[in-house]
């Protein structure tokens, strides 16, 4: 199924399989997870989370340079 | 399970590992403005009438200190004055800069901006410039090591100047378990000794340093500036940090992974041998002063000053 990703200036569009997690999807885009928040449709959720078809998922880095 | 801990709303932000509790949005603001203000009573951080410099670079934690430093100045309990420092870093310090002045603006906290460029005629980019110019320098230092004493020069005097009894800054649980597990390792107890939640110096002409976020980990200071919807500079400095900083954060948060309390634990451990190593290793005397700006020094110069001459020669 697919998703909207935005992290950042990027606007991806991502192809990812049933039930998968948000911890799944950054471990796939290879953004460590202590690094950032994640708004699911606008809404902070907590990496265990399923993703959905049609979500938007905002990445959000808060941590920097560690 | 999988509702907030406090008021079983559905949906739940936060999962904290380390205790077990979830929280919801709101309980999850709440329950950090509640933890900053119990650790603040409890390690005695201020006094009522306090003058409190928040340092407020426009990051997350220096916004997210001030939002709840300034609940205390609404109570009457603190005056509070903001200061952030232009340390001069072309790309990235302009956007902090108006990050800060719109929090403060927001809230009516009196803010100033003071340049690195006024009170040492140059910027930092500058600074390191010049270092790469003075390459006979035996030691070739990075830019925190400037940024560092510069900032504490700037933020003491800034303190003398507006009066305030304590300077607040940012330093997060992160922060602080990455600096005594270094000095630890480096084994440099004198700096060592000298962390706290309240940073007395030995010398009284230096304003005491609180750190209002010590205990809440970096993590949960982030996700309170997006929780809350505070304007805050996410980016990161263009110079490389400390490097030995850098290993032992990483260090720190491998272990975590598996370990969720290692980061508290370290900093509980270490606050009860502190008043030993205090009373065993603390020096003595030293109460100079800087012959060229005054400020307090250990030798001749204060190390600010040291540096500015240093320079001065090698032009
Ligand atoms: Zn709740
Ligand atoms: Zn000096």
């Amino acid at each position: 199924m697919q998703v909207k990703v935005i992290f950042g200036e990027e606007n991806l569009t991502e192809d990812i399989p049933e039930n998968f997690t948000i911890k799944d999807l950054l471990k796939k885009l290879e953004i460590p997870s202590e690094t950032v928040v994640v708004k699911k449709n606008e809404a902070i959720v907590i990496e265990e989370m399923l993703i959905q078809e049609g979500d938007t998922l905002e990445i959000i880095k808060v941590i920097f340079g560690g | 399970m999988n509702t907030c801990s406090k008021c079983g709303n559905p949906h739940i932000i936060i999962r904290r590992k380390h205790s077990g509790q979830n929280l919801c949005q709101e309980c999850f603001i709440e329950s950090i403005n509640q933890k900053v203000l119990s650790n603040i009573r409890k390690t005695m951080l201020i006094e009522k009438g306090d003058k409190v410099l928040m340092a407020l670079s426009g990051g997350k934690d220096s916004v997210v200190a001030l939002h709840i430093m300034n609940s205390l100045q609404e109570k009457n309990v603190i005056d509070l004055v903001a200061v952030t420092i232009d340390e001069g870093i072309e790309g990235y310090r302009e956007e902090g800069i108006e990050i800060a002045k719109a929090n403060a603006k927001e809230l009516g906290v009196k803010h100033r901006i003071v340049r690195f460029e006024d009170y040492f005629g140059r910027t930092l980019d500058k600074m390191m410039e010049l270092d790469e110019i003075n390459q006979n320098s035996t030691n070739p230092r990075h830019a925190c090591t400037y940024c560092g004493v510069f900032r504490r020069w700037i933020l003491n005097r800034v303190a003398q100047e507006e009066g305030a009894t304590k300077i607040a800054t940012g330093h997060n649980l992160d922060d602080e378990t990455q600096s005594i597990l270094m000095n630890y390792l480096e084994g440099n107890i004198n700096n060592l000794i000298r962390i706290g939640p309240k940073t007395e110096s030995r010398d009284e002409r230096f304003t005491v340093k609180i750190k209002p976020l010590r205990e809440i980990p970096e993590k949960e200071i982030g996700l309170y500036a997006i929780a809350a919807d505070l304007n805050v500079h996410l980016a990161g400095c263009p110079y490389a940090g400390d490097s030995f900083r850098r290993e032992v954060g990483q260090f720190i948060k491998e272990l975590s992974e598996n370990h969720h309390t290692i980061m508290y634990s370290t900093l509980r451990g270490f606050d009860k041998i502190k008043p030993v190593l205090k009373k065993e290793f603390t020096l003595k005397g030293n109460n100079g002063k800087c012959r060229r700006c005054g400020e307090p020094a250990a030798g001749e110069l204060c190390k600010a000053c040291s540096f500015l001459e240093n320079w001065e020669q090698n032009l």
